[in-house]
């Protein structure tokens, strides 16, 4: 017999959990089967079973063979990301700034960046490709893929920075100022600190979002690929589980610069709230 | 010559959009006194301190301090420094660097900057929590810091905006005390902006009534208490019971009035010019009003003159008084403070009838609203009693 107040729970929680169970299998079902087969042995193939357990194809990506130039790729990726990174943060925080008055056409220029994040990214890539076609330009990287990937990038940023300065209490500027600070010194010694926590978010997405960038630079790529496209380009020729070496090294990589940054953010808060507890614990 | 800490507004306007804020305000400050900006929300009394301080620049007129226009000065130019409602202490600062800001930007050496930060912390005890972050103090540690940082700066004027707001009504106390001992000690002027009256009339050696962007009166804070120069004032101030009747005869300087619900009572009119037919408000205090049993049904009227009668509608024991609450008809509340010793020595039970009746010479006229139009006199809203109890 059920009591009234006793602590069974009802079915909707195991339908729920049931459903829960089913959405973390999805989610991470397929990136589990990739990591645990890139450790496939020297023998195997790209299926289980295992045959045996080895570091061969992590080896096998770092010489350019067959496998296509993932080394030169995830170089250029990583270089690519930190240039992307690097501009999206200093355009996002003084847009930001900017945007915290109104000026002439603030409206228009707002809703003009957030457009290139609704057109489609193939298009968009397609457009640069046209363009430096049409100027006479050789797209690179580092020029026609760095331009289609910030059209990405800077909106993101800019709508966090958004988010970031609607809890900035301006209160604190003033402070500054009624305690002798000039305008930079204010911006050096007061805003930036205090916004930390979010510019360090700003150029997480900065990172994230150009290193797996794939439809805005397929085309302005050029002749040297990123990663994110080399890797395509392989799963058309390569029948190795290097693939799945690659998958692996490119995932952890990922994880590590999340990690970083997640872990710089909760250090900052904590730096905060926490530090010199130990001085005096009473009050 | 003018003193140092000496502020003068004159004809200060500042309108945002087409609201008026402030509006063409003339008021000075002598150095080295205690001035409360007093009023409700959005009366302007913030607006009027930010451009003392500098942070918001004047639509119309001039600040001075000192003698000098300080109107385009930056803050730092100007010789004052603002404590923040809240503080606004820098959160990614330890204590000690929060207070040794202004010595930073003015480029003192690390060692120099930090012995002084720490001195200024010793006075106000805090020393020994100079490496804390701001997070990690209780509310009235912050305001002592803050209080610090802004005296580091050795400032001619202390800008203080709602600077006990943020506490509870224990420390509010205690610390509105150690505000005005500091003020005394270091000799310079403060400006303190608050809504709440007993804090302003307990601190301030000068209080200034304001609504909607205006004065409506500056001065000692007993004067402004015991002698409000308008209804407003006394209504906001609280303490007060405002009256309000048409002239019937005026003889030696004595205006014999009567409301319109047929009251009759007298008014001291020496310093006016007053003539038969003219409508007057004057106010009579809280703690000089006398109760007595009514016989008779409630709300008839009184057969004396400087009296009016109801019922007992609250009853608020205060401790050295007894608050009594009456329903007058066809008029706003009436209150009388009551001794507590006289109280229980006759009591009066909510529902009662009572006549509430004072002597003539304890009646103030209300100057300042003879050349006002007469507000619906009578039944007037007693909208001074919302304001406080909006605010308290």
């Amino acid at each position: 017999m059920r009591q009234p107040g006793s602590n069974r729970r009802p079915w909707t929680f195991y339908a729920l959990a049931a459903f829960f169970a089913l959405y973390v299998l999805f989610l991470y079902g397929p990136m589990s089967a990739i990591f645990i087969l890139s450790f496939q042995g020297p023998t195997g193939g790209l299926t289980f079973p295992m045959v045996g357990v080895s570091l061969h194809w992590f080896g096998a990506l770092f010489g350019q063979q067959r496998t296509g130039d993932f080394a030169g790729s995830f170089t250029r990726s990583l270089a690519l990301a930190v240039i992307v990174l690097s501009i999206t943060v200093v355009v996002s925080v003084m847009a930001g700034l900017a945007f915290r008055r109104r000026f002439l056409g603030s409206t228009l220029v707002f809703y003009m960046a957030i457009f290139s994040l609704i057109i489609p990214g193939l298009l968009l890539g397609l457009g640069v490709g046209l363009m430096f076609q049409f100027l006479g330009i050789k797209p690179a990287w580092y020029s026609s893929a760095l331009g289609a990937q910030l059209t990405w990038t800077l909106p993101f940023g800019l709508l966090i920075m958004f988010a970031v300065f609607s809890r900035f209490n301006p209160a604190y500027e003033e402070a500054a100022r009624d305690l002798g600070a000039g305008p930079w010194q204010t911006l050096s010694n007061v805003v930036l600190p205090i916004l930390l926590p979010g510019i360090i978010a700003v150029a997480l997405f900065g990172f994230t979002l150009s290193y797996d960038e794939f439809p805005r630079t397929l085309i302005p790529i050029g002749s040297r690929n990123t990663l994110p496209l080399e890797i395509w380009a392989m799963t058309t020729n390569v029948t190795s589980p290097a693939l799945y070496a690659l998958g692996t090294v490119t995932t952890a990589v990922s994880f590590v610069v999340i990690a970083v940054a997640l872990t710089s953010i909760a250090v900052i808060q904590r730096r905060r709230t926490r530090r010199g507890t130990q001085v005096d614990g009473g009050d | 010559m003018a003193q140092p800490g000496e502020i003068e507004l004159r004809n200060l306007t500042k309108r945002f959009d087409q609201t008026v804020a402030v509006n063409a305000i003339d008021l000075a400050i002598p150095h080295g006194s205690y001035c409360c900006l007093l009023g409700p929300s959005g009366c302007g009394k913030t607006t009027i301190l930010r451009m003392i301080a500098g942070h918001e620049t004047p639509t119309e007129g001039d600040v001075r301090i000192g003698g000098e226009s300080v109107v385009g000065f930056p803050p730092a130019r100007r010789g004052t420094a603002m404590m923040f409602q809240n503080y606004a202490l820098f959160p990614h600062l330890t204590v000690l660097d929060n207070v040794a800001f202004n010595l930073k930007m003015r480029g003192v050496g690390k060692a120099e900057r930090h012995r002084r930060a720490r001195e200024m912390l010793a006075q106000v005890r805090l020393d020994r929590f100079a490496d804390r972050m701001p997070a990690q103090l209780s509310g009235g540690q912050q305001q002592r810091v803050a209080l610090s940082r802004a005296l580091i700066t050795n400032p001619r004027v202390l800008l203080l905006d709602e600077p006990l707001s943020a506490l509870d009504e224990f420390l509010r106390l205690q610390m509105r005390g150690e505000l005005r001992r500091m003020q005394r000690e270091l000799g310079i002027t403060f400006i303190h902006v608050t809504h709440t009256q007993l804090e302003a009339i307990a601190v301030a050696d000068m209080v200034v009534v304001m609504e909607q962007g205006r004065i409506e009166q500056a001065a000692s804070a007993r004067e402004i208490y015991t002698l409000p120069v308008s209804a407003y004032v006394a209504r906001f101030m609280g303490g007060q019971n405002v009256l309000d009747g048409k002239v019937t005869s005026v003889r030696a300087g004595v205006a014999s009035l009567v409301s319109d619900t047929g009251e009759r009572f007298s008014s001291p009119v020496t310093d006016a010019t007053v003539t038969e037919g003219d409508v007057l408000h004057c106010c009579v205090r809280r703690d000089r009003v006398a109760l007595e049993r009514a016989p008779g049904h409630p709300g008839a009227q009184p057969e004396r003159a400087n009296a009016v009668a109801g019922a007992v509608h609250a009853i608020e024991y205060q401790g050295s008084y007894v608050k009594v609450t009456i329903d007058v008809p066809g008029r706003e509340q009436f209150v009388a403070n009551v001794a507590d010793s006289r109280f229980f020595a006759n009591r009066v039970d909510i529902g009662d009838p009572v006549l509430a009746r004072w002597a003539p010479e304890d009646v103030h006229l209300l100057t300042g609203d003879l050349r006002k139009p007469a507000r619906g006199m009578g039944a007037g809203r007693p909208y001074g009693e919302e304001i406080t109890r909006e605010n308290g």
